[in-house]
């Protein structure tokens, strides 16, 4: 497998400069540190931004890539307007401004925060139809048994978060990076709710607030009317 | 007119089911004009032996606001041959990514002040994985450059 990757910067002579510019670069996209293919890409995209007021869009999330992989981005305003433009952003640092027809390629860190997680862990006496409601997600008790509980929330599909189960301890982390305010502490989060005609109980057992990636690509379109950028992700 | 124009061909012809054929060609405009980019730093080739963060267009003034948000571009390349080689590429403090033995970046560059306010001004600073000693080529192709003053002073 292999994504080779030409660039090429032309420039008559006595245009840029005096001598003619002929710049040709040609390589193959690999893995960090081996000669191994890049062998991932989230694919030609092509996103629309038309909002009033002008508002910035998330192009890539370092969830999207390894961090520290050799993951390479490619990014095109794809205006004909030779005054509107993308302004592109690494985290909060501002790179450069795409104008009409501009390009870029460049590798990208993807230097990725911590997800917030926390362990619920089902307890004392449930009984059937007892629920607990957490991420829009309602879990009804099929039965009074803990572990048949936990098993019911591990099999749900969280929007925000994965699971995994061990025993009645139920193991949330969120999908993405980012200190959201979902767990508050060791043992606390918020938007949880059980309601149950025994005495049970979803305690949080174990929690670790998250913090926010650095190098999220972040892009700004430069007009409320209708731009669109093209982009691509090779990444490990 | 000055005409400069850069262009990308990626291809693969088994990533994808399809095969891969991108390409992309713009000619070099000064900000928000069809008027060609007209100045450069040059193609600088350097030998680095150390992996200490180099600023590598030190030539522009900390402090200038004199061509931020103008049209610069940026090529970089590591010329390793050893594919475990790699550059860490950063605009300000902030990492950009990694170069690895080969590779090459094109980017556009606004030269505007990090946002911790420290003058650094968008500052492109690369750092060899290695100090035994990696080829490197870079260029800036821009509007202009605010170069220092003569510095007549004396230690």
């Amino acid at each position: 497998m292999a994504i080779t990757s030409t660039f090429n910067l032309i420039s008559a002579a006595g245009d840029l400069v005096t001598d003619a510019l002929t710049l040709s670069t040609t390589n193959n996209l690999t893995q960090a540190g081996n000669s191994t293919a890049i062998a991932q890409t989230t694919g030609l995209a092509r996103t629309n931004f038309t909002n009033n007021p002008i508002q910035s869009k998330i192009v890539y999330r370092s969830n999207d890539a390894t961090t520290n992989g050799a993951n390479k981005v490619y990014l095109k305003n794809i205006s004909t307007t030779a005054t509107e433009y993308f302004t592109v952003f690494i985290d909060q640092e501002e790179m450069g401004r795409l104008y009409a027809g501009d390009w870029a390629f460049f590798p990208w860190s993807a230097t990725d925060g911590t997800e917030e997680t926390f362990i619920v862990t089902i307890a004392n006496t449930w009984a059937a139809a007892d629920t607990w409601d957490f991420d829009g997600i309602t879990t009804t008790a099929a039965n009074s048994t803990v572990a048949d509980i936990a098993q019911q929330i591990d099999n749900q599909n969280f929007p925000n978060w994965t699971t995994a189960i061990s025993s009645a301890a139920v193991t949330f982390t969120a999908r993405v990076s980012g200190a959201a305010g979902v767990v508050t502490g060791a043992t606390a989060i918020t938007g949880d709710t059980v309601t149950t005609a025994g005495d049970g109980t979803a305690a949080i057992t174990s929690g670790a607030v998250g913090t926010r990636s650095e190098s999220d690509i972040i892009v700004i379109p430069s007009v409320v009317t209708t731009m669109d950028l093209e982009h691509a992700l090779f990444y490990q | 007119m000055a005409t400069t124009t850069a262009a990308i061909t990626l291809t693969s012809t088994d990533l994808l089911t399809d095969a891969l054929s991108l390409s992309a060609t713009n000619t070099l405009y000064k900000a928000g004009t069809t008027i060609g980019l007209d100045q450069t730093t040059g193609m600088a080739k350097a030998y680095l032996t150390a992996t200490t963060v180099v600023d590598i267009f030190p030539q522009l003034i900390e402090g200038s606001i004199a061509f931020e948000n103008k049209s610069s571009w940026v090529y970089i390349c590591n010329k390793s041959e050893d594919e475990t080689e790699y550059i860490t590429v950063k605009i300000c403090e902030n990492v950009i990514g990694k170069l690895y033995a080969g590779d090459f970046l094109w980017m556009p560059w606004s030269m505007r002040e990090s946002e911790n306010a420290n003058n650094h001004h968008g500052d492109i600073t690369v750092a060899p994985s290695v100090a035994t000693g990696m080829w490197l080529e870079w260029t800036c192709i821009n509007e202009g450059t605010e170069y220092p003053t003569e510095n007549l002073a004396t230690a």
